[in-house]
C-alpha cells in the first residue's frame, strides 16, 4: 500500500484525462456548440496545481510528459500536442510557484493563464500541422468559454487537488508513513 | 553561426523543437497513412477505453434513469403519432419485401454479386470525445473486433456524421464531417436534379464550419431542399447514405464551379447512439 500512495497523484491524473473526454462528451451540446467552443481539460487544472504545490519535485515534469503521451494518442491519434504542453506548464508552475504567495486566488490566476496557454498551443500547433484550419477570431471566441469551464474545473477541483499533493506527493522519497 | 554552436542552451533547444517537429509530422503522417496503430497505440487505447467504460458505466445509470423518466412523459404523444403511421408502415414493409426479393432475383439473373448500395450495420454507443476545443473527434466503443475499419462511414439519428479514423481492438475515432482537417478524407456525394439528372461533387466544410456540396458543375439546377447522398465512389462508404438537405446555392471564389451548403441530416451536436456502416463490396 504504501508504494501505491506514491502513485496516487499519477493515478489521478490519469482519472483527469479520462474525465476530460466523458465531460467533453456529455456536455457537448454546451460546450462545443455555443458562442464559441471551449476546451475542457482536469489534466490542465491538475498538473499546475500539482506544480504549484509541489514545486521541489521534478518527476511531476516526467508524470506531465507520460500523461501527455496518453493524452495524445487516446484523443488525438498523434504525439506533440499534450506530450510538449503538459510537462512545459508543470515546469512553468513550478518555477513560478517560489515568487507566488500560496493562496488561492495567486493559483487561480495561474491555472487560467495556463488554460489559456494550452489553448493557444494547442490552435497554433494543429493549424501547422493541418489537423484544423481555424481562424484567429475562432480562437478570441474560445477564450471566454475556456475561462468559465476553467474556472468551474478549478473551483470543484482545487480542494482535492491540493489534499492530494501535500498528503501524497508524486513518488515521495521521504521515510514511509 | 559559430556562436550559436557554442551555445549549448540555445543548441539544446533548437534540437528539441526540431524533434517535436519531426515526432508531429511522422505521427501524423502514420495516423493518415495506416489502416491500423502501432501495437503500442493500440494497447493504449484499449485500456484508456476500459477506464473510461467503468466510469461511464454509472453516469450511464444516471442519466439513462433520467432519459427513461423523460421518454415516459412523452408516451402518450409518441403513442398518438406513431398509431398514424402504423397502416403506412405495413404497406410500406410488405412493398419493400417484395422489391427485395425481385432485386436479389434481378442480381441472381445477371450473375451480380454485391453492389455499391448492399451493406452492414455496426452500432456503438460513444464514450469519450477529443476535450480541446478544435479536433471534431468522437471515440466509440466499437473497435476491429466488431469489424470496424479505417475510413467507415458513421451515421447518428438518420444521417452520416463522420467517417472511422483510427481503429484499435475496442474502440474507434471518429472524425466528423464538420472536421476542418486538410488530409481528411471527403465523401463522394451526389443529388437529383429538378431535371431527374444526377450531380456529383464532394462534401467540405467552408470557412464559416459550414457544410458544403463542392465541384459542382450545374449545381443551380438543386432546389432547396433536395436530399444529397453519399454516391458509394471512393474510399468504404456505400452508395445511398443520407448526408443532409439542399439550403443554399453560391459560386465559388473564382467563379467556376458551385458551392452548396448543406443542412445536416445526422445528429452532429449531440451524437451518442452511432452507427457505422459496413459496405459489402470492397475496395
Amino acid at each position: 500500500m504504501n508504494v501505491l500512495r506514491r502513485w496516487y497523484v499519477a493515478l489521478a491524473l490519469l482519472g483527469a484525462v479520462v474525465l476530460d473526454g466523458i465531460c467533453a462528451y456529455r456536455f457537448q451540446g454546451v460546450l462545443f456548440h455555443g458562442f464559441g467552443s471551449a476546451a475542457c481539460w482536469f489534466t490542465v487544472v491538475g498538473i499546475v496545481l500539482i506544480g504549484l504545490c509541489d514545486d521541489q519535485n521534478i518527476d511531476n515534469v516526467w508524470l506531465s510528459l507520460g500523461i501527455g503521451i496518453i493524452a495524445d494518442v487516446f484523443y488525438l491519434g498523434f504525439i506533440g500536442i499534450y506530450t510538449v504542453i503538459f510537462p512545459l506548464i508543470c515546469y512553468a508552475a513550478e518555477k513560478i510557484a517560489r515568487f507566488l504567495p500560496e493562496v488561492f486566488i495567486s493559483r487561480l490566476f495561474v491555472a487560467l493563464v495556463a488554460y489559456l496557454l494550452v489553448d493557444i498551443y494547442v490552435f497554433l500547433v494543429s493549424n501547422a500541422i493541418g489537423v484544423i484550419k481555424a481562424s484567429i477570431i475562432d480562437l478570441v471566441k474560445s477564450f471566454v468559454p475556456s475561462l468559465i469551464v476553467c474556472l468551474i474545473i478549478f473551483l470543484i477541483t482545487y480542494a482535492f487537488w491540493v489534499w492530494l499533493v501535500e498528503k501524497y506527493p508524486f513518488l515521495d522519497k521521504r521515510t514511509p508513513y | 553561426m559559430k556562436k550559436f554552436f557554442r551555445n549549448k542552451k540555445v543548441l539544446t533547444i533548437f534540437v528539441v523543437i526540431i524533434a517535436i517537429l519531426s515526432v508531429l509530422s511522422i505521427t501524423v503522417r502514420m495516423r493518415n497513412r495506416r489502416d491500423t496503430p502501432l501495437f503500442i497505440q493500440k494497447m493504449g487505447n484499449d485500456t484508456v477505453t476500459v477506464i473510461t467504460q467503468i466510469v461511464n458505466w454509472p453516469l450511464n445509470l444516471v442519466t439513462g434513469g433520467a432519459s427513461n423518466v423523460q421518454s415516459l412523459l412523452n408516451t402518450q404523444e409518441e403513442n398518438d403519432h406513431l398509431k398514424k403511421q402504423i397502416d403506412d408502415l405495413g404497406q410500406t414493409k410488405a412493398r419493400n419485401n417484395s422489391l427485395e426479393a425481385e432485386n436479389d432475383q434481378l442480381k441472381s439473373a445477371l450473375k451480380l454479386k454485391n453492389s455499391l448500395t448492399d451493406y452492414d450495420i455496426i452500432n456503438g454507443s460513444v464514450i469519450s470525445r477529443a476535450p480541446d476545443t478544435w479536433s471534431d473527434l468522437l471515440i466509440i466503443d466499437q473497435g476491429s473486433r466488431a469489424g470496424v475499419k479505417k475510413n467507415m462511414a458513421v451515421m447518428c439519428d438518420g444521417g452520416l456524421i463522420g467517417r472511422i479514423l483510427e481503429v484499435s481492438a475496442t474502440s474507434s475515432k471518429v472524425e466528423l464531417i464538420t472536421s476542418t482537417d486538410k488530409s481528411a478524407n471527403r465523401f463522394s456525394v451526389e443529388a437529383r436534379s429538378s431535371k431527374d439528372k444526377m450531380v456529383h461533387g464532394i462534401i467540405s466544410v467552408n470557412g464559416d464550419d459550414q457544410l458544403t456540396f463542392t465541384q459542382v458543375v450545374d449545381g443551380r439546377k438543386l432546389k432547396k431542399g433536395t436530399k444529397v447522398y453519399t454516391s458509394g465512389m471512393g474510399g468504404r462508404s456505400p452508395k445511398g447514405l443520407l448526408v443532409g438537405t439542399v439550403q443554399k446555392t453560391t459560386r465559388d471564389t473564382y467563379g467556376l464551379s458551385d458551392v452548396i451548403q448543406i443542412k445536416p441530416a445526422g445528429n452532429l451536436n449531440d451524437p451518442s447512439i452511432v452507427s457505422v456502416i459496413r459496405r459489402k463490396v470492397e475496395d
